[in-house]
Formats: C-alpha cells, sequence, structure tokens
C-alpha cells in the first residue's frame, strides 16, 4: 500500500505538530465560548463556563509548550526565508492564486508554509503571553491588562483566519498534503508538485527514505 | 428605559456614619473581615470583595487653606455604557430593567476582565470563590419595590433613589442651591451613570475619582471592532478557500500522464 | 431633652458643643440637617474636627476644659451689647431678683468656702424675700445687687482677650460664634445647644450646662420651638435608665434618695417640698409628698400605712455627707471595703476611669455577678493582662441576659418619648432578660428571709413583688402598670377649675400624676410615668399615631413623653405674658379663651399677665422663674471657670482658684495627678467613635464593625506628630500619670494646637472602646490614662482633659 512513499515527516514532528494543532483548535473553541455569550453554550459541555475557562487556560499552557516545540524545531527550515526563489513564489503567489507556468521551486516549506509558520509562532506567542497576563489580571496594572486583551483578540484575529487557510490547503485544496501529517508518508508525484527542490535535495543528500527501500540515492528521476 | 432608576449620593449630607457599609454587608450577607487600623477611618482601606460601598475620608485643604474632611460613599456607578458588561464573557454581568448593572454571580467564571475594565476601578475578585464581585443596587430589593440597603439605612438622606428624570432634576436643583464649586457627577459620560453624585468639591479633588471616566479605547477596539473582524477574516478566509476551491482548484500533483501544465487553471482570481 | 428630637429641625441656630452629634447621634442629626437645609445656621464647637464638624456650617476649636470660659464669654457679650431678650428676662427669669447682702464673690470663690472640706455653705446665696416671704424685684434691673447686675459684673471678666487666652479659639472665631447666636435673642428666632458628654465628662459638667441654660433664658430661648437646652443622651434607654433612678442619689422619678438624718417620713418631706408664699408660682413640687407617698406604697403595698410612715423606715439611707457614685464605689472597693459587685450590662474594667485602680479594686472582691449578653473585661478581670489568676481570690458568675430586641418593654429617648417596643426574637441559649434574672434572684433571696430571718428582713418581706405571668416569667407589662401606678381604693378627684368629679374604682390605672395622693390612695412607682396608661389599661407607650396638627413635628400620639405627654417643657414661656405666641409662626402654644391650645401646657392656668389665677411658666421652680441665680449647685450660683485637675496651666488666667473648688479628690496611691508637668505636656480627651457602642463590649464582637474600627489609635495634630517624628499608621505610646497604652497613630489636620496664655498647647484624642479579651491585638482600655475624677454635683467622670505624652516606639 504504502510502497513508493516517500517519508515527509517523522514521529516527532507529527506529534508536535498535532499537539499544537489540536490544542489551537480547543483553544479557538473555548475561547470562542468565551468571546461570544452566543456560543456560551459551548461551555455547558464542559460542565459549565467556568470549566470552560479553566480548560481554556490550561490548554494554553499546553498550547505554550507545543508552541515552543514547534519554534525550535521548525525554526531553521520555516524560519528563513531562503532568497531569492522565495521572494520569486511570493511574487507569483506559488501559484495559488492564478496560472503560473513555472513555480520556483522552493524547499521543504515554501514562503507561504514560512509565512504561516511564522504567523503561528508570533502570534502563538502573543497569545500565549497575553493569555497568561489575563489570567492573572490582578498582578498588572489595569492599563496594560486592558491593551493584553485587544492583543489577544489581535492574536485569535489572524491565528483563526490562518487556521481556515491552513486546514483548506492542508486537506482538500491540496489534496495528499494531509497524509504528511497523518502518516508521515508521501507521494513522490505529490512532492515534486509541491515541494519538488526539497525532493531534489533529499536525493542529492541522501537523505530520502521511501517506504520499503533502504536508504539509498535514489533513483535517477527527471522532473 | 421607563423603570430606569437612580440612586442620588448627596456627598453635602453624608456624616460618613457608615451605616450603608453595614448595611451592605448585612443584606448582600459579606462577612466581616480582619483588619488593622492604618491611621484612617476609612477601613476596608479599599472596596474588596466583601465591600461593595465604601466611604472614603479625605482630608483636604483648598487653594484658599479652608480645611475640609470629604466623605465620598464609593461603589459601582452602574453606568449605560458599562465596560464591565461589554467585556464580560458569560452575561453575568447585565443591565437590568432598572437600568443597573446587575451581576449574576452564578454565571461569573472569574475571568477578572472587568476588573481591569472599569473605569471606575469597582469590581473585586475573590480567590476562594474564583468570583467577583461588586454592588448590584440590591437588585433583589429593587424589584421588590424596596429601596437598596445602603438607602434604607441612611439616616440623613445623603442617598435617595427614584426615577431618573426626577433625580436628575434633584441632583442639579440641589448643586445649584449648594452653589460654589458644588457640580453633578455620574451623568455626562459612560452614557450617564445610575449612580450620580452632588459633590461638594470639583471632581478632580476627590481621591480615586475619574475626572473624565470613559470606556477604555482598547476595550472600544477589542469589542466593537476585533470581536467582529474575527468573524469577518475567518469567513472571508472560508469564502476564499471556497471560491478558489471552485475556481482555482486545488493544487494536484502532476499527472505523470497528460502532463499538460495549466490546462486545468484557468485565470485566477 | 427640653424638646425633642424633631423639634431640632425647627431651630435657626444650633450650636453644637460637648457633642460629635453626627458620629453618636446620627438619627438626631438627621434633624440637624433638616434645620441646616432650610437656612439654620449649625455651629461645632469642639477641640476636635469631628464628622459633625464637616457637616456644620463651621467649627471652633476650643481647648477641651475650658467651655464655661467660652459660655461666660457669650453672656458678657450678650449683656454688653444688648442682644438679651428684654420681655422674655424681665418676666420670666429671677433677673429681676435681690441677692442676699452676704453673698459675694472673690477671685474664683464664692461667699461660704470651707476650703477643708471642699464645700460650700450656701446660706449666704440666697435672693431677698419681702415681709409676704415672695422674692423682692427690680423690674427696672438697675439695682447693683439685682441677679442681672451681678451675673453682668460676673462675667464682665470674661473678656475677648481673656477667653481667647483661656480656650485657644481666636477672638475672630469667639466674635462669629457670639454674634450669630445671639442673634436669636428675638422673638421670632429660635437657638438651641446640644451636648452630651462632651459637656457632662468634665469636673464642671453641670455648670457648663448651666451657664448654658442662663444664655437661653437670656435668649429667651427656654420653652420655645426649636430651643431649649438638649442632650443628646446615648444607647436608646438611657433616658429611661436614669428616669428609674439608676443613679445612687435619687429614686425613680428624680425623687431625692433619703439621707441617714431624715430618719422619719415628715422630716424628709420637709426637707424636700419646696414652699413659696408667691400666688403666681405653682411651685408644683409642693405636691412632692404626693410622688413620694405614692412611690412608698408602690413598693410595700398595703404593708405600707399612714402609722408606719409608709415603710419609709425600710427605704435604705444614704449616710450623709457620703457618695456613692460609680468611682467611689471602685476608691471603696480599692480600699477592701466592698466584697461584692453585681456589674450588669457593664464594663468598668474598660470604661471606668483610671483602669489600673479599677482593675486592682476587682481583684478584692469575694465575688461577681455579671449580666450580659457578652462576656468582657470585667468578668474576666482574673485572667487580664499582668492577673495571676491563682492569686485572685474573687469567684466570678456570669449570668446570660437577652439583649434589647430580644425582650418586651418601654425604652425612652433622650426627647423623654417612652416607646413601647415587642419582643424581636428569642435569645440564644439560656439568655433570659435581666428583669428575669432579678425576680429569680430576689425570689430566692425573700425564701431565704423568709426561712433564716436575718438582720433587717423587713424591707425584703414586705416588699411587693408580684411581677411575674401566671407561668412564673417577669411581665415587663405588670411592671410598667406598677410604675405607671394605681388607684387602692376607690377615690373621687375633683377638678375644681372645671368644677367636675371623676371616680376612680379600686385597681384602676392612674391617667396622671395629678391624681396621686398622698394618704396612700394611690401607688406610683415613678410619678413622672404616671399616664403612661390610661385609666383603662391603654398602653400610651404603644401609641404610633402620626398625626402633627400643629405642624412642628410634635406628634402628640406617637408614644408617651413624659410629663403628660407633653412634648417641649416650660412651653408657656414661648407665649407672652398674655398667652400670645412670641412667634407667630412657629406656634407652640397659645392662649384662647378660657384654655391653652397646642402642646400639653406646663399645667392648666392661665398666662401670668391674669394676677389672680395666671401662673409663672417655670412651675418647678419654687419661684416659678427661670434661674439665672442657681444656688442648687455645689460651686456656686453663677458658673464660674475652673481648670480640669489636669491641665495645661499652673495657674487659671481668671482667679487664684485653680480647680473647681467644690470637686472631691481621690486619695489613694493609684491616684496620681500630673498638672502643668513638662512630662506629660499634651492635652488629651477620650471619646468613642460611631462604629462602637462605649467600652465595645457589645460591638467589637461585631464583625462589620470591628472591620471599620479594629483597634485603638490616637488622633494626633499633623504639626505635633511632625515634631515627635511620628508617621500615620505608626504605633505609639501615649501615656499620663497614672498608666499607659499602645496605640496606632492617626496623624490629622483635625487637631490644631491651641495658643494658651501665649504658648503653644497641642491637644490628642482616643476613642476608649478597646480592651484586651477581643480582639487580641486591639489594644486594652484607654481609661489606663484617665483620672478618678468626676463633675462636683453629680460625679460624672472626668474623662475630657487631663494630660499625657505620646511617644515613638
Amino acid at each position: 500500500m504504502r510502497k513508493g512513499l516517500i517519508q515527509a515527516t517523522d514521529g516527532f514532528e507529527r506529534i508536535v505538530h498535532w499537539s499544537l494543532a489540536l490544542s489551537c483548535i480547543a483553544l479557538c473553541i473555548t475561547g470562542l465560548g468565551m468571546m461570544y455569550q452566543s456560543l456560551n453554550f459551548i461551555g455547558d459541555m464542559m460542565g459549565g463556563l467556568k470549566s470552560l475557562k479553566y480548560v481554556h487556560n490550561f490548554t494554553g499552557v499546553f498550547f505554550g509548550v507545543a508552541l515552543y516545540f514547534t519554534i525550535r524545531m521548525w525554526w531553521k527550515e520555516a524560519g528563513i526565508f531562503s532568497m531569492p526563489e522565495d521572494l520569486e513564489w511570493i511574487r507569483c503567489a506559488g501559484g495559488y492564486l492564478w496560472h503560473v507556468d513555472k513555480v520556483p521551486e522552493t524547499g521543504k516549506y515554501n514562503p507561504g508554509q514560512k509565512m504561516f509558520f511564522l504567523a503561528v509562532a508570533g502570534f502563538g506567542a502573543i497569545m500565549f503571553l497575553t493569555g497568561l497576563m489575563m489570567w492573572f489580571p490582578l498582578s498588572f496594572p489595569a492599563m496594560i491588562v486592558r491593551l493584553m486583551y485587544v492583543l489577544h483578540a489581535l492574536g485569535f484575529v489572524v491565528i483563526f483566519a490562518f487556521f481556515f487557510v491552513h486546514l483548506y490547503l492542508g486537506t482538500i485544496g491540496s489534496p495528499g498534503s494531509l497524509d504528511a501529517m497523518l502518516t508521515g508518508w508521501v507521494s513522490r508525484a505529490w512532492l515534486k508538485k509541491q515541494h519538488p527542490k526539497w525532493l531534489k535535495e533529499m536525493e542529492e543528500h541522501g537523505t530520502l527514505v521511501v517506504y520499503g527501500e533502504e536508504k539509498t540515492a535514489a533513483k535517477g528521476h527527471g522532473h | 428605559m421607563e423603570k430606569e432608576l437612580i440612586k442620588l449620593i448627596d456627598t453635602t449630607k453624608c456624616t460618613a456614619c457608615r451605616g450603608c457599609q453595614v448595611a451592605c454587608k448585612q443584606w448582600n450577607e459579606m462577612p466581616g473581615l480582619k483588619t488593622k487600623q492604618w491611621g484612617s477611618y476609612q477601613n476596608p482601606p479599599d472596596l474588596q470583595w466583601n465591600t461593595w460601598t465604601l466611604i472614603r475620608f479625605q482630608e483636604y485643604v483648598s487653594d484658599k487653606g479652608a480645611f475640609k474632611w470629604l466623605f465620598r460613599k464609593d461603589g459601582c456607578m452602574h453606568c449605560t455604557d458599562a465596560a464591565c458588561v461589554k467585556v464580560c464573557p458569560s452575561g453575568a454581568l447585565h443591565h437590568t430593567e432598572f437600568g443597573t448593572v446587575g451581576l449574576n454571580s452564578s454565571r461569573c467564571i472569574g475571568c477578572k476582565e472587568c476588573v481591569s475594565a472599569c473605569p471606575f476601578d469597582i469590581p473585586r475578585y475573590n480567590r476562594e470563590t474564583d468570583k467577583i464581585y461588586k454592588c448590584d443596587l440590591c437588585y433583589n430589593r429593587l424589584r421588590g419595590d424596596e429601596s437598596p440597603s445602603c438607602v434604607k439605612s441612611c439616616p440623613t438622606g445623603a442617598l435617595t433613589i427614584g426615577r431618573k428624570d426626577a433625580m436628575t432634576k434633584k441632583a442639579y436643583a440641589r448643586a445649584k442651591e449648594l452653589g460654589g464649586d458644588a457640580n453633578v457627577y455620574g451623568d455626562k459620560f459612560v452614557g450617564g451613570t445610575h449612580v450620580l453624585y452632588v459633590l461638594d468639591e470639583k471632581a478632580k479633588v476627590y481621591d480615586n475619582l475619574p475626572r473624565d471616566p470613559s470606556v477604555p479605547f482598547s476595550i472600544i477596539v477589542w469589542k466593537d471592532m476585533l470581536k467582529p473582524l474575527a468573524l469577518l477574516a475567518a469567513g472571508g478566509v472560508l469564502a476564499g478557500s471556497f471560491l478558489h476551491y471552485i475556481l482555482h482548484g486545488p493544487k494536484l500533483p502532476d499527472e505523470p500522464g497528460p502532463n499538460e501544465p495549466g490546462k486545468e487553471e484557468k485565470g485566477g482570481e | 431633652m427640653t424638646n425633642h428630637y424633631i423639634d431640632l429641625k425647627n431651630s435657626d441656630c444650633i450650636l453644637i458643643m460637648g457633642s460629635n452629634a453626627a458620629e453618636h447621634h446620627p438619627i438626631a442629626f438627621k434633624w440637624i440637617l433638616r434645620a441646616k437645609e432650610k437656612g439654620a445656621k449649625i455651629i461645632h464647637v469642639d477641640p476636635r474636627y469631628t464628622r459633625t464638624s464637616a457637616r456644620c456650617d463651621y467649627h471652633v476649636p476650643l481647648r477641651s476644659g475650658t467651655d464655661i470660659a467660652f459660655l461666660g464669654g457669650m453672656i458678657n457679650y450678650i449683656v454688653n451689647n444688648d442682644k438679651w431678650f428684654k420681655d422674655y428676662v424681665l418676666n420670666y427669669t429671677n433677673a429681676s431678683f435681690i441677692v442676699g447682702p452676704d453673698f459675694t464673690f472673690q477671685d474664683g470663690l464664692f461667699s461660704g468656702y470651707d476650703a477643708q472640706k471642699r464645700k460650700y455653705n450656701k446660706d449666704t446665696w440666697v435672693l431677698e424675700k419681702d415681709s409676704k416671704g415672695i422674692p423682692k424685684r427690680d423690674m427696672s434691673l438697675n439695682d447693683p445687687r439685682c441677679v442681672f447686675q451681678m451675673m453682668k459684673t460676673h462675667y464682665s471678666r470674661y473678656t475677648l482677650d481673656k477667653v481667647s487666652s483661656i480656650t485657644g479659639v481666636s477672638k475672630e472665631n469667639l466674635l462669629k460664634v457670639y454674634e450669630e447666636y445671639s442673634a436669636t435673642g428675638v422673638k421670632d428666632k429660635a437657638g438651641t445647644e446640644c451636648y452630651a458628654l462632651g459637656w457632662t465628662h468634665h469636673t464642671t459638667g453641670s455648670q457648663i450646662i448651666r451657664t448654658m441654660s442662663m444664655i437661653q433664658l437670656l435668649l429667651g430661648n427656654m420653652g420655645i420651638c426649636g430651643g431649649g437646652v438638649n442632650a443628646l443622651r446615648g444607647e436608646p434607654n438611657v433616658q429611661g435608665s436614669t428616669d428609674h433612678a439608676i443613679l445612687y442619689n435619687i429614686l425613680p422619678g428624680y425623687l431625692k434618695m433619703p439621707p441617714a438624718s431624715l430618719d422619719t417620713l415628715d422630716k424628709y418631706l420637709e426637707k424636700n417640698t419646696p414652699v413659696s408664699k408667691d400666688p403666681q408660682s405653682a411651685n408644683y413640687y409642693q405636691n412632692y409628698p404626693k410622688f413620694f407617698v405614692s412611690f412608698l406604697k408602690s413598693m410595700f403595698h398595703d404593708k405600707a400605712t399612714a402609722e408606719n410612715g409608709f415603710g419609709y423606715s425600710w427605704m435604705p439611707k444614704l449616710d450623709d455627707g457620703v457618695h456613692y457614685s460609680l468611682m467611689h464605689l471602685f476608691d471603696k472597693m480599692y480600699e477592701g471595703k466592698i466584697k461584692g459587685l453585681f456589674a450588669v450590662g457593664t464594663d468598668p474594667a474598660v470604661s471606668s476611669p483610671n483602669t489600673n485602680k479599677v482593675r486592682k479594686a476587682l481583684e478584692k472582691l469575694d465575688w461577681m455577678v455579671g449580666e450580659n449578653i457578652f462576656n468582657n473585661e470585667t468578668y474576666s478581670f482574673w485572667k487580664g493582662p499582668g492577673v495571676d489568676p491563682k492569686q485572685v481570690k474573687t469567684e466570678v458568675f456570669l449570668l446570660p441576659a437577652s439583649a434589647s430586641m430580644e425582650k418586651e418593654g418601654s425604652q425612652s429617648n433622650s426627647g423623654r418619648w417612652v416607646q413601647w417596643k415587642y419582643k424581636a426574637a428569642e435569645a440564644p441559649g439560656d439568655g433570659i432578660p435581666v428583669g428575669e434574672i432579678t425576680i429569680k434572684i430576689m425570689a430566692a433571696v425573700r425564701a431565704l428571709y423568709a426561712k433564716e430571718g436575718g438582720v433587717h428582713p423587713d424591707p425584703i418581706l414586705n416588699l411587693k413583688w408580684d411581677y411575674t405571668d401566671i407561668k412564673g416569667r417577669y411581665d415587663a407589662l405588670k411592671v410598667s402598670k406598677q410604675i405607671n401606678g394605681y388607684f387602692l381604693k376607690d377615690t373621687v378627684i375633683e377638678d375644681k377649675a372645671a368644677g367636675t368629679k371623676t371616680e376612680f374604682k379600686k385597681g384602676q390605672l392612674v391617667p396622671t400624676f395629678g391624681m396621686l395622693q398622698v394618704d396612700g390612695a394611690t401607688a406610683s412607682g415613678n410619678w413622672v410615668m404616671a399616664g403612661s396608661f390610661t385609666a383603662t389599661g391603654e398602653n400610651r407607650m404603644a401609641k404610633r399615631g402620626k398625626d402633627d396638627p400643629t405642624g412642628l413635628g410634635l406628634y402628640p400620639n406617637w408614644s408617651y413623653a413624659w410629663p403628660v405627654n407633653r412634648r417641649i417643657i416650660y412651653n408657656r414661656a414661648s407665649c407672652d405674658i398674655y398667652g400670645k405666641p412670641y412667634n407667630p409662626k412657629r406656634k407652640l402654644l397659645e392662649w384662647v379663651g378660657d384654655k391653652w391650645v397646642g402642646d400639653v401646657p406646663d399645667g392648666p392656668w392661665p398666662p401670668q399677665a391674669d394676677k389672680e389665677k395666671g401662673k409663672y411658666p417655670f412651675i418647678m421652680k419654687a419661684d416659678g422663674l427661670g434661674a439665672l441665680f442657681g444656688p442648687g449647685m455645689v460651686e456656686g450660683p453663677f458658673p464660674e471657670h475652673y481648670e480640669p485637675l489636669e491641665g495645661p496651666l499652673a495657674k487659671n488666667p481668671l482667679s487664684g482658684q485653680l480647680i473647681n473648688p467644690a470637686i472631691e479628690i481621690f486619695k489613694s496611691d493609684l491616684d496620681k495627678v500630673a498638672n502643668a508637668d513638662a512630662k506629660f505636656p499634651y492635652v488629651c480627651t477620650t471619646y468613642s467613635c460611631t462604629e462602637h457602642w462605649c467600652s465595645g463590649a457589645l460591638t467589637r464582637w461585631q464583625a462589620w464593625l470591628l472591620e471599620m474600627q479594629p483597634e485603638l489609635y490616637v488622633e494626633i495634630g499633623d504639626l505635633l506628630a511632625r515634631d515627635l517624628g511620628i508617621r500615620n499608621g505608626a504605633k505609639v505610646r501615649v501615656s499620663s500619670i497614672r498608666g499607659a497604652v499602645e496605640c496606632v497613630a492617626m496623624v490629622t489636620k483635625r487637631f490644631k494646637p491651641f495658643q494658651i496664655e501665649g504658648k503653644t498647647v497641642h491637644q490628642v484624642g482616643l476613642p476608649f472602646n478597646y480592651g484586651w479579651l477581643f480582639p487580641k491585638d486591639g489594644s486594652d482600655s484607654t481609661n489606663f490614662l484617665t483620672p478618678t475624677v468626676g463633675d462636683a454635683n453629680t460625679f460624672c467622670p472626668e474623662y475630657k482633659a487631663f494630660m499625657v505624652n505620646v511617644q515613638k516606639i
């Protein structure tokens, strides 16, 4: 079944990713439950809005830890743009929005993903820090705390919007992507379409792991 | 609002007997807590979870050298544009049919957002119950057509309550009668408060009394702007994705066979 | 009060002096504010700026204990500036009377002083009478020996400069108050004075009040709406307790306690029944024998007969010349001469002066019985600070009493309104009313006397003692009816004026004290209360009518006011001699046709212009007139300023007599005094606060109140605090020569230094609401500081002026 598939992510990566993703989703849902009184019913499912508050707060801590590992893990791969190809990729929006004959080849993560990562890392950190202060508002001056609420909300606006972008592109917007984070194994065709440069790099560096094969230099392939 | 009420605090009639401070605790079944003498009659030193109303004692010397001992009954102002109601996630803080700001304690989740939001620094948090507390103008008494316990206890008539129009008029009439720096405080901001002061001195003279209170701008930004924006942005993304999907289509791996790039990708957005 | 609380609203000028009305009489203060809203001037004269000062038009600080100087200056001002109300002074006071030729006043002393005994022989303090025994008068007031001229001369020494130098009040402030207040000396203005413990707690307390009474007479403010001299009394029933003889020297209704020397009823009645030869003087106390015999009948009922002097010999007698005030009791206890003590609803280990002495005295008791709703420092003295329980022999019993709202009965407010109240709740635990405790103890004592006899069993065994209901419990209504009084036989009362005769049956209640009989036909436990029930048994104290026919707030159908439901006493003085109201806008009373209309008048007689039937207005005075010359007081007919026992001055600026010459000086080893002593340079005064009641023995247990005033503090002026380097909130030690107490410094602008005789004198003040028992960190009794000395007439202790030092710790 998996024969010929290529490993895109390892187990640790996936655990970190899903820790972050699920906690983020939980935070969004619980946060919404507190943000809109019409969604207070979400709290009822947890035994009351107060429990929801605790779920949100402690999930926030979990999120913070996951975020730490996420940043540490992906900082080098997704936190730094490589020029000039990333710039060109951005110029043509990675071919996502309009027809581009030749999308610049990017590495493991394309600039779109990098931007998403940076947004998650940046705003996630903001969410974590502001959230922490909102948890203990009496320890800080009211003026500062008031600002925290604004930043927390702003962070939510961004993360919530990006979440849907990510959801779309990770699923039906880019079929096959989901596998990278579910099983870790992707098809060569998908990889070639999405991350041609990375594929090349892996082939060149001999780091390509193909299911059911010894780790060897890949067979010659055109592209 | 037909039933809108206003409580008038005439500081010029207050003798700081603190009957209100005790009556409030009695009616609302709040305990007395351990305090220390700290060099003032004002005790507890500030509002706290069991102290929803507090007489503030202030020794004041005017520019002309005249000494005055000012008494001000501090407590919830029951704003029309109530920052606390705006930020309260659960609806525990809400407007009542009397225009006052009620507190449904069973709904309070102890998020303390109101604490930082209130321009008058009123709500207080109790760690043990993980809830906030503040004056609800004895909503349960108002419902029974009784005056709030503080008003009921006031021996001098410094505290009165009545229909909004009548009380506003009364306040202005009293300030006019007093003359000098006497002024009405409360009706000119946050949409008008449901507690009005007749102050003997200019508002700036009084400790812990904001001169020009307002709903903090940050709360307007987040509650009136970011909150809708969050839905708008998320909605926009969903709509965009949908359009993308039906117009641009998903980004599929290039088919090994009919390798005609761009064929199915007509146009963009 | 001569008037009543609500009447304060009718005043045009209210002088609050010797009182912190807003803090201690918050409800009374409502009426003061009502007056203020109508334009009245409210003046507060007090050493300290208080919550009362904050609501007055202005506050005038004066040094503690100099009130007579301040008021004497006002008399001088009124006389010199012609502010007195001539019609009133001439007709209604003894201003025109001629003072006896041997009466003198020299260098602070009146004639007849015995320095050895610290006592006056009053023989020269008399008014001259003509051959018929009627006082001589000079209606021109020019006779140099007339009361007016004598008074004028006496107070001419109280110049602005002098008064200012004694009191520390600036001359501007003196003039401001004098002008403002004396402006009420016209017929359509009313001025009133409110005092409380700030006057009574002085060695000169009674005379301060008398000075004010003189001012009120001079200004025509007595007996009128919005006028009078008004004692604001404490707890709801302080008035009631004095009416019913809580003090050692009176019997119920202010009848005199008999001394041993008056060994027969006749001697006693002769001594206490005033005589007037003036046909226009009602001399109401000529009825004294009726009141007293009725009282004896209430005590001993059938056992009291004309033959046995109505049981007069069974009444306890005071030793002549010996006093039995609280201070005397503790003095004798300290000497070891008192073996047992009932301490009912009291905490003298905190509230009595000179705590060290009081607590030492308690250790000398064999036994003590406490009756109270809480334990207190007195009942627990044997385990107090510095006391080794093993060394204390006293056996202490504490009986649980119910609180005032846990029992039925009457309570009397300062306005003499006796209001019936009902039980609101059951007492917790074994608590029962103190009345019931008394019933039970007395029943047991009587049984013992009946069984074993005893030294003097008659008073005990002959006492009428049937105040229980069918279940054998204390019956407040039964006691109250006995206080009101019964007809003990069928009696016909003849009203000569109206020409009517009414017959009352044996067992009917006496509807007014005018019907009390001298022959034993009536019994009345307290004559002023005769009328609190109707003849048919209706409880007038329970009346709650809200009608106010005069519009002056008299509310005649709300409760019962003694005497005879009169709301403002001496009210006939509100009208001119023809019975026309001086102030038609506040028509308290008016003679219409052949009767008085309005409040219940001081007697039915026509106004005094009717030379045949008319009577003077001050019917309780033998002469029928207000006394500017008042020989009843022990230290002189004209009040004179004396320094407190402990003060900052070594010499009285007014005379060679430094302190009140008639006060008793206690001489135990713990009665030390430090006058004008550099070691104790600051004047100190003590007081209560709104949040606690007296010693705090009841209120300190109440968490809401304790939260507001948790521990002892000393209020120190910011200038003194700066000099001493004391920060607000710091711990300090306040000490007098008698003792010391540690407390928190409250640095304030509300105490200002005084300029006294060219020197700066600072004053500090402390509340006396705390004791060691609870809370544990609330400090202890302020009365460690106070001296055992009191007023010369009443022995009310001097809590308000003494000397201390303040140190950082």
